[in-house]
């Protein structure tokens, strides 16, 4: 059975282009437009992991992954927080920090290349 | 030069005009020599002997001709012979009368009827000598000689009295000159002595710094309860002795509610031996720029984030299409659409590069100093650009240093300082070539330098290389992609942690930079 995996994106551009990359790696997705909304569908979609925006205008990425961290039923998800920063050792080590601090367990920055976020999608799963 | 009536206006000669009561001229810049006395013979022989010498000779025929030419020439007269014993005015009291003109004027009383008296009288009333008649004309000479020997040392020490009195009153005018303009400065001024004594200081430093003038002059620094920072950068340019310290920028804010913020630039003040002498901190109110820098930086920073947003959108629909994940992607559209992702990650590059730069100035980034060791960082920073070198086939080098300096800064900054120094240098430097980095302490200061064999810079772009957006465009570089901010983001980080950066390069044969930055000052307490 295919792994779930719940986007949670105010960009809708983004959620398509990423929902592609997962589908072609035969993923099941789920796809919310806020952190809000991403927060039920957490609950009511099940999914196996999430891939969490951190800048959302009603709930930011950070508020939602306290709040999945702090629920006991959900707190197993592993989440891969998706960063507003091009990487650079300047800035990454910052969001680094802040991913840390969110308990996210693993931190990209977006755009993404297909094949490392499927990587990172993967290693996450293994655990 | 014949002889000639000189004064024929003076009451005296014109009384006499028939008569020749007054002969001689005045030489110019020469030594001139009055004689007066009744008997023609004397005149005559006197002048004779004296003219003889190139002297310029006048002679009056009685004491109230004689005072006459004193009191209208007073300045051209170098000697004066006077006769005692003469008609009307007695010599005596020609010679008081002289004394009460000129206390200056050397006179030779010459002593008719030799008496020891009337030579020790004249003396006692201020004559310089005397001569007793008859007498040679060697024997003049040499009394004449002698008072013009006298002469030329007073006129010696009246030119070093002027020139000292001049000197005073140069260096009066020019410290009233520099007190005014100090005075008049919008900017403020502070000057210590080399014990951290505050010697020299204006109304507007006390206004900005908030503090009265009374309370600033002659107070020792620590005791003016001055921003800490910057009494700590006044005490470090008083102590250092390296040479290569020159002056520190710093930025502060006082004052509550009210903040005001200051820049200040501070520089020691060294003897031509080079020592410290001093230290001179010049305070510039930049509150209403830096009001207008935040308004800048909050539009840069969201114009950066709304900008960001649909760019990454788009990059990200690009790698999709181009991962073939999409569907089928022709050789051509790929071609195509690989180059639109070239554009999109530029893009998103320079907008990384506005936020930064509006973080730092809106002084977010170099919040969290913390003791770090140069070391650390710039080995980090090797390691990451390893690659990025590798691909270029540059050798990358960074020896272990001798010395690792502490330094109190921002971790994620400075690694932004090195990043940015190492990749450019890889970026301008050709294949098979060199960058290595070294580092080490001077004076106060860790001083880390990165080099290269690259194509270096031109002496008219040296200038300006840390200005924003500024990019050296040449045929070499045009290929490479840059945001033109990158070396300004280094500068500020820099700055912000009162350090200094510089570089030295030749067309063709490498570049180097160096940054100095304060050493942490005690590891433990950081």
């Amino acid at each position: 059975m295919s792994k779930k995996i719940l986007i949670v994106d105010d960009d809708p551009d983004l959620v398509e282009a990423v929902t592609m990359i997962l589908e072609a790696k035969n993923y099941d997705v789920a796809a919310a437009y806020g952190g809000i909304e991403g927060l039920q569908k957490a609950k009511s979609e099940n999914p196996d992991l999430i891939v969490l925006d951190v800048m959302m205008p009603d709930k930011d990425g950070y508020a939602v992954c306290k709040e999945l961290k702090a629920d006991p039923a959900l707190n197993k998800i592993p989440v891969l927080l998706l960063t507003a920063v091009v990487s650079k050792i300047s800035t990454t080590r910052y969001t680094q920090q802040m991913g840390m601090e969110t308990e996210a367990d693993d931190y990209i920055d977006k755009p993404v290349e297909p094949e490392v976020l499927v990587k990172r999608i993967e290693a996450l799963l293994a655990k | 030069m014949g002889k000639s009536v000189v004064l024929a206006s003076s009451p005296a000669a014109r009384r006499s005009s028939n008569e020749v009561l007054l002969e001689g001229e005045f030489m110019p810049d020469q030594v001139n020599i009055l004689v007066i006395d009744d008997e023609q013979i004397m005149r005559d022989g006197s002048s004779r002997i004296l003219s003889k010498d190139g002297w310029g000779v006048i002679t009056a025929e009685n004491g109230q001709l004689g005072l006459d030419v004193i009191k209208s020439r007073s300045e051209d007269i170098d000697v004066i012979l006077l006769d005692l014993m003469m008609p009307g005015i007695s010599g005596m009291e020609v010679l008081d009368h002289i004394r009460a003109i000129n206390q200056n004027l050397l006179v030779i009383v010459i002593t008719g009827y030799a008496t020891v008296e009337s030579a020790v009288e004249a003396m006692k009333k201020g004559a310089y000598d005397f001569i007793p008649k008859p007498f040679t004309p060697d024997q003049l000479r040499i009394v004449v000689r002698r008072a013009l020997e006298k002469r030329s040392l007073q006129k010696e020490t009246e030119f070093l009295r002027r020139e000292r009195e001049k000197s005073l009153r140069d260096i009066a005018t020019e410290k009233s000159k520099v007190k005014t303009i100090i005075n008049c400065m919008g900017d403020g001024v502070l000057v210590c002595d080399r014990d951290g004594c505050i010697v020299l200081t204006n109304p507007a430093a006390s206004r900005m710094l908030k503090v009265s003038e009374t309370s600033l002059l002659g107070n020792f620094l620590s005791q003016c309860n001055l921003d800490s920072e910057l009494s700590k950068t006044i005490d470090e340019s008083l102590k250092a002795k390296d040479l290569s310290y020159s002056s520190v920028s710093q930025e502060f804010s006082i004052g509550q509610p009210e903040e005001i913020f200051l820049r200040a630039h501070t520089a020691p003040v060294r003897s031509d031996l080079g020592e410290t002498m001093g230290s001179v901190t010049v305070l510039q109110d930049i509150s209403h720029l830096k009001e207008l820098d935040k308004m800048k930086s909050e539009f840069i920073a969201m114009v950066a984030h709304e900008l960001r947003a649909p760019i990454a959108a788009v990059e990200q629909q690009l790698t999709v299409i181009l991962s073939r994940m999409a569907g089928d992607v022709s050789e051509k559209q790929e071609k195509l659409l690989a180059r639109a992702k070239e554009r999109t990650r530029g893009l998103l590059n320079l907008i990384k590069d506005l936020l930064d730069l509006s973080k730092i100035e809106a002084g977010r980034m170099v919040q969290y100093k913390e003791p770090v060791t140069l070391q650390e960082i710039i080995q980090r920073v090797v390691d990451l650009m390893r690659v990025e070198a590798e691909n270029k086939k540059i050798d990358l080098q960074f020896p272990v240093p001798s010395q690792n300096p502490l330094i109190h800064a921002d971790r994620t900054s400075m690694e932004g300082v090195f990043t940015n120094l190492i990749s450019n240098a890889i970026k301008y430097t050709p294949e098979g070539g060199k960058v290595w980095v070294t580092l080490g302490e001077e004076g106060g200061f860790a001083k880390a330098s990165v080099s290269d064999t690259g194509i270096g810079i031109k002496k008219d772009d040296l200038s300006r290389i840390f200005d924003k957006f500024y990019r050296v465009r040449t045929v070499e570089t045009r290929q490479i992609v840059g945001t033109g901010l990158g070396l300004s983001i280094v500068k500020s980080i820099v700055d912000a942690h009162l350090g200094s950066i510089s570089v030295e390069s030749e067309e063709g044969g490498g570049t180097t930079f160096t940054v100095l930055l304060p050493k942490g000052s005690n590891p433990t307490t950081c």
